[in-house]
């Protein structure tokens, strides 16, 4: 009787936590459909109407295409430099390693604000002020540990012979790497850029600091029309941006399984 | 004083690198050389605008000066611990953020287990719904929630519709809306920890105590909850130092008065330019969160170990 109980009270709290989880998100989509300009609930009438404000909203569009270019752009960036960062780090056996490894996950472990407020006041001493680079800079950071980490874990996955063999039969480390160990480590490397531009495209808190009044990244557009306005199409922006990372999601995962963005 | 930190920065730099070039073991110029970019970027983007961060949060305040000075005080801190209004501000955030670990600390044992126990089917679904809102952008959860506990939000409408209430429930801009909206982020990393933990226990050891007659309650209190408290030390400091150092949420959902440290950084930065003060505010937020870490890397070495990827 009371194992009854006690499992009938924890699946009831279970249910209401995954509703917890759910709610902001379900109630986001569903405010976007609504066509009155004030929040009713359940909606009267169904309009795409928010849709076609939010792309006119002249701070989404350039919002949108400053995020797009700057995770586009640190991805391009951090990608080489940390695959062949995890390449040294698994080939090596030095006993440095560990340290140099914790290095480079360090962004990861720093908080956000505190990467963005270090770049902002070491840059102004240095009489950069620049935003586009400042971000460039800040969201680099951002992607360099999601890339080390996921090539570092297809590496270990990988069988050492096959590096040696391809070298027994005459190939170079350039061909072997290229030709054997590329291939097999794809998977891992793309999910680290695809998690990286995700969280890039995403973030506030490191370009919180580091926008200008003529640079301003997506959520931060998002962010100060929120400040003045409460209109549904902030709900509409937000629904398309929820399509677009399941869209991701689902390939990633149709592609590579989620385990890898998870599981480091 | 820039040069005499990034100089120290360099020496320390250049004795990790010190056994590549003369290890036993050896490394060749070219791995050193493939590890060069990356190392160079996290020293020269991350470390050395920390050591500038601390040295100026020494530097006597003077608004809208950025360079660094010879002159080295404790001015900033004071103002911090000393100042009624400024500690009561570095409590409350400390505070915030303990009630939002201790609350995702006790839902995420009941989502974790109940991921645990659904049929292999349904676990991946369960997962998905569960770290969905690490999915989407920190503003566009917020908003969310606004949408959901405003005046005229999605449940007042509802509490309205069934009779529950007359006037709306004020719940946005509370401590309370920051606190529900902080542990929404957060409930995500604390069940991924928890079920890190969880999966390296064998499922036999709780079905055996129940067999031995321990009620469902007892068995997982006496044998399961133990096992788990690695995964739970772990996802407990995760969760304090990203609780300690969000903005949206206080910042959106807060109001006048539910103020955090991140919020008070902004307005140093953002509205008052006193950067020297604020430059302190961050010191304490980083040293909190560097104390959290170091406890992960003493108490639970073995997931620390999984965590660095050692091949």
């Amino acid at each position: 009787m009371m194992a009854r109980l006690y499992r009938g009270g924890f699946d009831a709290l279970a249910w209401a936590l995954y509703g917890f989880m759910l709610a902001p998100l379900v109630c986001v989509v569903l405010v976007s459909f609504n066509a009155d300009a004030v929040q009713s609930f359940p909606p009267r009438a169904l309009s795409l109407h928010w849709y076609w404000h939010a792309l006119n909203e002249p701070s989404f569009v350039s919002g949108a295409v400053t995020s797009a270019v700057l995770a586009l752009c640190a991805t391009a960036l951090a990608t080489p430099a940390g695959v062949a960062a995890a390449l040294a780090l698994h080939r090596s056996r030095w006993r440095g390693k560990a340290a140099l490894e914790l290095l480079l996950l360090a962004p990861l472990v720093v908080p956000g604000l505190v990467i963005g407020i270090a770049l902002l006041v070491t840059l102004a001493g240095m009489d950069v002020r620049e935003a586009p680079l400042r971000l460039l800079i800040g969201h680099v950071l951002i992607v360099l540990p999601y890339v080390v980490r996921t090539t570092l874990a297809s590496l270990a996955r990988l069988d050492p012979a096959l590096t040696e063999a391809a070298e027994t039969l005459g190939a170079n480390r350039l061909a072997a790497f290229l030709q054997v160990i590329l291939p097999l480590i794809r998977p891992g490397v793309v999910a680290g850029m695809l998690f990286g531009f995700i969280l890039s495209f995403d973030d506030v808190s490191v370009s919180l600091f580091l926008v200008d009044a003529r640079t301003v990244t997506l959520p931060l557009a998002i962010m100060s029309y929120l400040q003045y306005n409460f209109d549904p199409s902030i709900a509409a922006i937000s629904s398309m941006l929820i399509g677009l990372t399941i869209l991701v999601v689902v390939v990633v995962e149709r592609r590579l399984g989620m385990k890898q963005l998870f599981t480091g | 004083m820039t040069k005499a930190a990034i100089s120290a920065l360099d020496g320390r730099f250049a004795s990790r690198l010190g056994p590549v070039r003369s290890g036993r073991q050896g490394v060749s110029g070219a791995s050193s050389l493939l590890l060069l970019p990356a190392v160079l970027v996290v020293c020269f983007c991350l470390l050395v605008p920390l050591a500038y961060v601390v040295v100026l949060s020494f530097n006597p305040p003077v608004t809208g000066e950025v360079e660094l000075t010879n002159e080295l005080t404790l001015v900033n801190y004071a103002r911090l611990f000393l100042q009624p209004f400024y500690s009561a501000i570095l409590l409350r955030t400390i505070s915030v953020s303990a009630i939002t670990t201790f609350l995702c600390v006790g839902f995420g044992l009941v989502l974790a287990l109940s991921i645990w126990r659904a049929p292999p089917r349904q676990r991946g679904l369960r997962v998905i719904i569960v770290i969905s809102p690490l999915l989407v952008s920190i503003v566009t959860r917020t908003y969310g929630w606004m949408v959901v506990l405003g005046d005229n939000g999605i449940l007042n409408t509802l509490l309205r519709a069934m009779g529950l209430i007359d006037e709306p429930l004020h719940m946005m801009f509370t401590q309370g809306a920051v606190i529900v909206g902080l542990v929404h982020v957060f409930l995500p990393m604390m069940v991924l920890s928890i079920l890190a933990a969880m999966d390296k226990i064998d499922p036999a050891l709780a079905q055996a105590a129940e067999t031995l007659g321990a009620s469902s309650f007892v068995a997982f209190w006496k044998i399961t909850f133990p096992l788990l408290i690695p995964g739970l030390t772990a996802g407990v400091t995760i969760v304090f130092s990203l609780a300690m150092s969000s903005y949206v949420t206080p910042a959106l959902m807060g109001g006048r008065n539910a103020g955090m440290l991140t919020t008070l950084i902004y307005q140093q930065f953002v509205v008052t330019y006193n950067w020297h003060f604020g430059a302190a505010l961050v010191v304490v937020l980083l040293t909190t969160s560097l104390i959290a870490l170091a406890l992960v890397l003493l108490e639970s070495g073995r997931r620390t170990r999984a965590w660095l990827v050692k091949p």
